[in-house]
């Protein structure tokens, strides 16, 4: 057996192990019953008296976060149902920018999950009953995503927003005509 | 073995030319102006390239068989013509001024189809926009009258004898746009229209098919293009315009209110209700229309329940998710839509 | 007159080329000295009608400041000579921190303060030191609401009349409170946020009937105005800006100058079947009422989506003005000034009534410096334009024709599907948005503040799902030619010039006030409360305030007899949304595009929400 074999071999094992990594663009399709999956208000970061602890995170959130079919599934979904309306691509306008790294109400995936699902009180809609589970997942993930928070292989390199190129507006005036009933 | 190889051979061209039964999706169909102008150009090529290709063969198996005597010369290309004999030097010209003739007339004839493609696209009457999407294909019926603007999904109808300008665009990735037996191909491409003209000749249903690899459930993106006479067309354009009717029945009035409240009015249009989605095929009419999901199952009760159950096993990956509904639940909205004639 | 527009555009395009280099130094200051580019011409000028607008008595009853809109205080006590001694007299905070866009108002010794979201209603008592506060009114509208507001969660003011004060809260409500006693009189529910109405105008009483219009037209509403009885809240009228003639209103006394705009059911026909349903047309700016023919003014918003893709059509009656009797509420004319609009140029700016000399005497009209650049004088018995000039930097419109009266689109600037449209100017904002100017009978001139961006837009397919945005477009703003965002013009309505310029850094989103005493009044968006010199612009005083200013100024004839001027600040709105919204400065489409035309404005202001009020020293 040659040195150079053995180290195709070894080399081939480890891509082996990596491929077998490579979940991150799991496929699920199809969706769960509702009521099931969608997390129902996880609170944020708040106080649980009595030494209490905060629930865990919910077990299928793995199934969506860092998923790059999940997230750009979602981000389908964020312009499709309007989403960008109010958040834009991130920034924000009618609803809060999701682009930065404060959460009002939590910046967990379930937690966001919660947010679309059941709304919030100061205008954000309730999408329980408009879309399923896994669209609500999606939808999390990508959230997420919009402040980098997954890890970089699950993201699309393709910005969504405008290029930022330099104003074409010192270009020569154009002439205007003046309209004027006195004139004509 | 020996017998059957031949045989196989000469079954191909029959399986082929069953698949243009009745011309529903063939080449050959000429169910339009610019299929038939595309064939008689295609004609034109295959004969003169067809004389061309016999000829060179000719002339090789003469070469060959002139092989002996010309050994002598020994010579294959020496680059000094002039010197040749006479009655090669005519030949070659000869050959030159064929090869002239043919290539003018092919230019030619291109040329004028081309103008007549060019001069269709200007005297158009009649306007559609086709948009593809991952996977299927919205159709938007335009007019200069704005309040008679409609939209359908994955059937196109057309009037016979009338140029019919289709704009075709796309919202996610290249399609392509292919009714074989009507025109050529063109390709949806995102971010820019590129259009086409279609002048029917004859009545009848032809298939069309996304002719461009789009994702997963490319095979299930099937256009329908139905071309009736001008009065039918208008007549079916009218009846579109209408609203959809309001349910009669228990059953479809909860599907009614189903649809219009749940999940389906975030995405699907249905006018003359609440719904007014427009990322996902417009159902005011789902019922008339002849498939689902553009092709993925035969219209109907079955086809219905289908799809409506559980879209994500018959075109797995499509926008529409599994909802889930309870039977009851399933029953009445398969009712509601069963009435979107 | 062509020859001074030509050299105008000539300076204009120097300007443009100098400021190349000198952007960054032009991003630091505050603004330029003025730019006087025209005299001040004597001899008759415009005057608003004695009507509509009757004699100061030192109140300020109403956002307009009279029927005619001309926000002019004839209190003269104030001049260029002593205004740099101007001083505090009292203030105070409102507790709120949304974009303020509403002045006070002043009745017999009381101000009244109405505040953005969640709308609290002060009175505060202008007799005693200090102004306490009277009584408050909370009327607790939905929180809900704010998620359907469009552009920040403002109200842009209450009105007084009949011992009542009446203003919307942004939840669809108006309110009628008793404006001694501070006790709700009335309510009623007008509009629905479950379909994405909020109401942030501000009502007008005329003819004893509160006049009120929705908002929403980025959220595929239905546009409406509706009067209520003055003294039960009940509807006399309601009138809708889209659908068949019976809902429009439309009747047997409609006559439209213009052949575009006569015919049936317009309001259906320009439209998709059953577009017209969700398509906008709202009414969330300025009325403006004649008194002498019953007839009140009002602009109707975008269409909606802003995708134009989505409603072929000149999709009626978007984007135009209607005059209506206040009686009935049937339409005498209407006068769209974009027709199947590419731009949110929507219509809803102020309308100033003035009488202008024409010929021998003088021609009822109306002066309106309109969102798409063009400052429009019209006739406003029969809603013939006589004018349209450019008062801001156009490039999608090559003018007005008056023929037709259809504006003329430039080609060039037509949206294409999928592709993104750049250099587009004026902006959505246009030349300028709801922030109204003033008129001075005194100098003739009309005080515009405005604004001065230019944008690159995309469309995509808009989903109409009620009670979320109904847009379709990625909007990106940034300054027009010259690198100032914002501009404050005195324009002469006679002649169609600009008399004086001053060239703002920060896009400028305050009304403006004009005095007597021959002073204009106007905020900035980073605080400066400027005073300057009516005749030519001259800066006179300025004052630092708490917060960037989008609120009117207002004048007001004390208790002690003396002038006062107030003003509140709290940056936000539509332009500063990126403050008191919190938003990421990083997306260049935050707030419909708006965010990335002011990116540095969180460093310059914060928001808040302060009621200056100044006077003279004894």
């Amino acid at each position: 057996m040659s040195s150079r074999f053995r180290v195709s071999v070894a080399a081939i094992a480890v891509a082996a192990i990596a491929l077998c990594a490579c979940n991150r663009e799991e496929h699920h399709s199809r969706a769960k019953p509702i009521g099931e999956t969608i997390p129902t208000s996880q609170s944020p970061a708040t106080i649980f008296p009595g030494n209490g602890t905060p629930p865990p995170l919910d077990p299928r959130a793995a199934l969506y976060d860092n998923n790059a079919n999940a997230i750009g599934q979602g981000q389908q979904l964020f312009s499709m149902m309007n989403c960008v309306g109010c958040h834009s691509h991130g920034g924000g306008g009618m609803g809060p920018a999701l682009s930065d790294d404060e959460w009002r109400y939590g910046g967990r995936i379930d937690q966001i999950a919660a947010s679309i699902a059941d709304g919030r009180p100061n205008g954000m809609p309730s999408w329980r009953g408009k879309l399923t589970a896994d669209q609500i997942w999606d939808l999390a993930a990508y959230v997420r995503s919009l402040s980098g928070l997954p890890s970089k292989d699950a993201v699309s390199s393709r910005s969504e927003s405008m290029s930022a190129g330099t104003p074409s507006t010192l270009t020569p005036h154009g002439e205007i005509k003046n309209s004027d009933a006195a004139q004509q | 073995m020996s017998l059957r190889r031949p045989l196989n051979a000469a079954l191909l061209p029959l399986l082929l030319s069953a698949c243009s039964y009745q011309d529903y999706q063939s080449d050959f169909g000429k169910g339009a102006v610019q299929d038939s102008d595309f064939l008689t150009l295609f004609t034109i090529f295959l004969v003169v390239c067809a004389i061309m290709y016999v000829l060179v063969i000719g002339f090789l198996i003469a070469g060959i068989l002139r092989r002996g005597r010309a050994v002598e010369a020994n010579v294959v290309e020496t680059g000094r013509h002039h010197q040749s004999h006479p009655a090669m030097r005519t030949t070659l010209i000869g050959w030159a001024v064929l090869i002239g003739i043919g290539l003018a007339g092919l230019a030619i004839a291109s040329f004028f189809t081309d103008r007549s493609m060019a001069k269709a696209a200007t005297n158009q009457k009649l306007s559609i926009k086709l948009t593809a999407n991952q996977w299927w294909w919205d159709v938007q019926y335009n007019s200069a009258d704005p309040s008679k603007t409609m939209r359908t999904a994955n059937e196109l109808h057309l009037p016979v004898g009338v140029p019919v300008r289709i704009t075709l665009a796309s919202n996610d990735v290249i399609h392509s746009f292919w009714v074989p037996s009507l025109a050529g191909k063109q390709d949806l491409i995102p971010g820019r229209e590129n259009d086409i003209t279609i002048t029917p000749k004859r009545t009848g249903i032809f298939r069309g098919q996304c002719a461009e690899f789009c994702g997963v459930q490319h095979a299930h993106m099937a256009l329908i293009v139905d071309v009736d006479s001008y009065a039918d067309f208008i007549k079916w354009w009218d009846h579109q315009l209408q609203p959809a009717a309001a349910p009669t029945n228990p059953a479809a009035l909860a599907g009614y209110k189903y649809v219009t409240t749940g999940p389906c009015s975030a995405c699907h249009n249905i006018a003359g209700t609440p719904a007014s989605g427009t990322v996902a095929p417009d159902l005011t009419h789902l019922a008339s229309r002849r498939s689902i999901a553009a092709g993925a199952l035969p219209m109907g009760e079955g086809g219905l329940y289908g799809w409506v159950e559980d879209p994500q096993s018959v075109k797995p990956g499509n926008h529409m998710p599994t909802i889930g509904l309870e039977p009851d639940q399933l029953h009445s909205v398969v009712a509601y839509l069963e009435t979107l004639k | 007159m062509r020859r001074v527009a030509t050299a105008l555009l000539g300076v204009g395009a120097l300007v443009a080329c100098a400021s190349v280099t000198a952007c960054n130094k032009s991003q630091q200051s505050q603004s330029s000295a003025p730019v006087i580019t025209a005299p001040i011409v004597g001899g008759p000028h415009a005057l608003p009608p004695a009507a509509a607008a009757p004699a100061d008595d030192g109140n300020w009853t109403m956002p307009g400041k009279n029927y005619a809109s001309t926000r002019f205080s004839a209190l003269s006590q104030i001049t260029p000579a002593n205004v740099s001694k101007l001083a505090l007299a009292f203030t105070f905070s409102t507790g709120t921190t949304k974009g303020f866009e509403a002045p006070p108002l002043v009745v017999n010794g009381t101000m009244y303060v109405i505040t953005p979201f969640p709308n609290y209603l002060f009175a505060l008592d202008l007799t005693k030191p200090g102004a306490p506060t009277k009584w408050e009114f909370k009327p607790k509208p939905a929180a809900a609401s704010q998620g359907v507001a469009c552009c920040d969660v403002v109200n842009r003011g209450a009105v007084y009349d009949n011992g009542k004060i009446f203003f919307n809260t942004l939840d669809g409500q108006t309110f009628a409170v008793d404006a001694n006693s501070g006790q709700m009189v009335w309510h009623t529910q007008l509009g629905d946020i479950q379909k994405g109405e909020t109401i942030t105008m501000a009502p007008l009483v005329a003819d004893g009937k509160v006049l009120v219009g929705d908002s929403g037209g980025e959220m595929g509403v239905r546009g409406w105005i509706a009067a209520l009885d003055e003294g039960s809240g009940k509807v006399v009228w309601k009138a809708y800006n889209t659908g068949p003639d019976k809902d429009v209103l439309i009747g047997a006394n409609f006559h439209p100058f213009y052949a575009s705009d006569r015919g049936k059911d317009l309001g259906v026909k320009t439209w998709p079947p059953d577009a017209w349903k969700i398509g906008g047309a709202t009414v969330w700016g300025w009325i403006s009422y004649d008194p002498e023919t019953k007839l009140i003014y009002y602009g109707t918003s975008n269409p909606g989506p802003w995708n134009p893709d989505q409603r072929p059509g000149d999709n009626k009656w978007s984007s135009g003005i209607f005059a209506r009797n206040v009686d009935t509420g049937q339409a005498a004319w209407y006068y769209q000034s974009s027709p199947h609009d590419l731009f949110d140029h929507d219509d809803v700016n102020e309308i100033i009534l003035a009488d202008i000399p024409w010929g021998n005497g003088r021609r009822p009209v109306l002066l309106r410096p309109d969102r798409n650049g063009f400052f429009y004088v019209m006739d406003r018995r029969t809603g013939q334009v006589l004018s349209a000039t450019p008062y801001g930097y156009i490039n999608v419109y090559k003018g007005v024709d008056l023929k037709s009266g259809r504006i003329i689109p430039n080609p060039d600037k037509s949206p294409k599907p999928g592709r993104v449209t750049r250099d587009i100017c004026p902006a959505s904002p246009g030349a300028k948005d709801w922030n109204p100017a003033a008129f001075s009978p005194v100098t003739g001139l009309v005080y515009i503040p405005h604004i001065n961006l230019c944008q690159d837009e995309g469309h995509m397919e808009a989903n109409y799902i009620s009670g979320t945005p109904y847009v379709g477009a990625d909007v990106k703003m940034y300054a027009g030619p010259g690198g100032n965002r914002g501009v404050f013009t005195a324009w002469d309505p006679i002649h169609r010039r600009p008399v004086w310029e001053i060239k703002e850094d920060l896009p400028l989103w305050s009304p403006a006030l004009v005095t007597a005493g021959n002073v204009v009044f106007y905020g900035t968006m980073d605080g400066w409360f400027k005073a300057v010199d009516a005749r030519n612009g001259k800066l006179l005083w300025q004052f630092k305030a708490g917060s960037g200013i989008i609120g009117q100024p207002i004048s007001y004839r004390g208790p002690d007899g003396r002038q006062y001027i107030a003003v509140i600040c709290g940056v936000g709105g539509w332009a500063g949304a990126i403050v008191d919204a919190n938003m990421d400065p990083h997306d260049p489409t935050g707030a419909l595009g708006f965010a990335n035309a002011v990116k540095d404005l969180p460093l310059k202001t914060t928001a808040g929400g302060i009621l200056y009020v100044f006077t003279l020293p004894r």
